[in-house]
């Protein structure tokens, strides 16, 4: 009797090994995954949120998409209160304007992706490893496997955190509170994102960047990050927060 | 800070990008030219009943009604989306803004208009 062994996809480690580890190229691996995305993509959905996926999914497919990844927080099966629904469309732009949610649609051409994951494009690496792949011809597979051993540039996040964090001040003293709680948040998640990469750990999705700043003894900012996403801090305490950014980032 | 209305809020953020604007930096321009509007949608969406939960998508879908009940003369849904999009490509996506076809004369001059008719209604 003979056994044929199939590899089986599993989410890579936050690593610089994380990637490498699994042996791409290598279709019954890919197989795997895109199997264990699907499962993940409709257990991680709401009927409503699964019924906007399926419309972006088709509408995509009409426009000739290599590939669709469903990514962030819903990927990871950790939304919020506050969760965009975000993909990573491997093609044309679709229209949304019709569906009902924040969306956030990152389009790349084949050699876009390509180009961005060569570079270390936190985003695109992030599809690469905790996406779920809704479709693919081949194009993300073959993207995917060119660039596992690359690992994110933590001061292209420093940029995008330095730059969030001068509008965050000025909006601090602006008076328009909400507008300043999404502002504080997004520079929060910006600067985890970079101080995780820089010290070797792959950023998960933004509830889950916590736990992986404590782990590194980043308390402070997990904290504060940790508010932004469940509370309504004070504007004071929002203020802390940038006071904080601004020291680490300097 | 103070709970200022949100109708100050739009005209200061307008204030503020007119003067990015003229300044030259687009990047910042269209921070605040997007901050203005969803603070006049905000007041004008109140004063005609219209849940907004702080979701973008909702302003968008409320520039779309206020046009609709005649209180602004034009639908400025699409400019609300662009701009949305615009201003989160200038933390997430390259050093350089990819306004396309969009005018930053063209924008301040409706996002104005809002304004302008918040205020009236306050």
């Amino acid at each position: 009797m003979t056994t044929t062994l199939v590899r089986a996809w599993r989410q890579p480690t936050p690593t610089r090994e994380g990637l490498i580890g699994l042996g791409l190229p290598d279709p019954e691996l890919w197989a795997s995954r895109l199997q264990l995305d699907r499962e993940r993509a409709a257990g991680h959905q709401t009927a409503e949120l699964a019924s906007i996926t399926a419309a972006v999914q088709s509408r995509s497919h009409e426009l000739g998409a290599a590939a669709l990844i469903l990514t962030g927080s819903t990927a990871r099966g950790v939304r919020t209160a506050v969760s965009d629904l975000d993909y990573h469309v491997i093609g044309a732009r679709p229209s949304l304007d019709d569906l009902p949610a924040d969306i956030d649609l990152y389009c790349d051409y084949p050699a876009e992706l390509d180009a961005k994951l060569a570079a270390g494009d936190d985003f695109a690496h992030w599809s690469a490893r905790y996406g779920c792949v809704l479709f693919d011809d081949g194009t993300f597979e073959a993207a995917v496997a060119a660039a596992c051993d690359v690992w994110p540039d933590p001061e292209r996040k420093l940029r995008q955190a330095r730059r969030a964090l001068d509008f965050a001040e000025r909006l601090a003293v602006s008076g328009d509170y909400p507008a300043l709680l999404e502002q504080v948040r997004a520079t929060l998640s910006l600067t985890a994102r970079w101080w995780l990469l820089a010290h070797d750990v792959f950023p998960l999705a933004r509830d889950e960047l916590n736990r992986q700043l404590v782990e590194l003894r980043q308390a402070e900012l997990a904290r504060a990050l940790a508010a932004s996403i469940h509370e309504r801090p004070t504007p004071t305490a929002l203020a802390a927060s940038l006071s904080t950014v601004r020291v680490l980032t300097s | 800070m103070s709970a200022k209305p949100k109708v100050e809020v739009a005209r200061e953020h307008l204030a503020k990008a007119r003067e990015e604007a003229d300044g030259g930096d687009l990047r910042d321009a269209v921070q605040w030219a997007f901050a203005s509007p969803e603070a006049a949608i905000d007041a004008l969406a109140e004063s005609q009943g219209i849940a907004i939960d702080e979701q973008h998508w909702k302003r968008t879908e409320a520039a779309r009604e206020l046009h609709k009940r005649g209180v602004l003369p034009k639908d400025l849904s699409g400019l609300h989306r662009e701009l949305n999009e615009l201003r989160k490509g200038v933390f997430y996506e390259g050093d350089e803004l990819e306004a396309g076809d969009l005018s930053i004369e063209d924008t301040l001059t409706d996002v104005e208009t809002a304004v302008e008719i918040a205020e009236a209604q306050s």
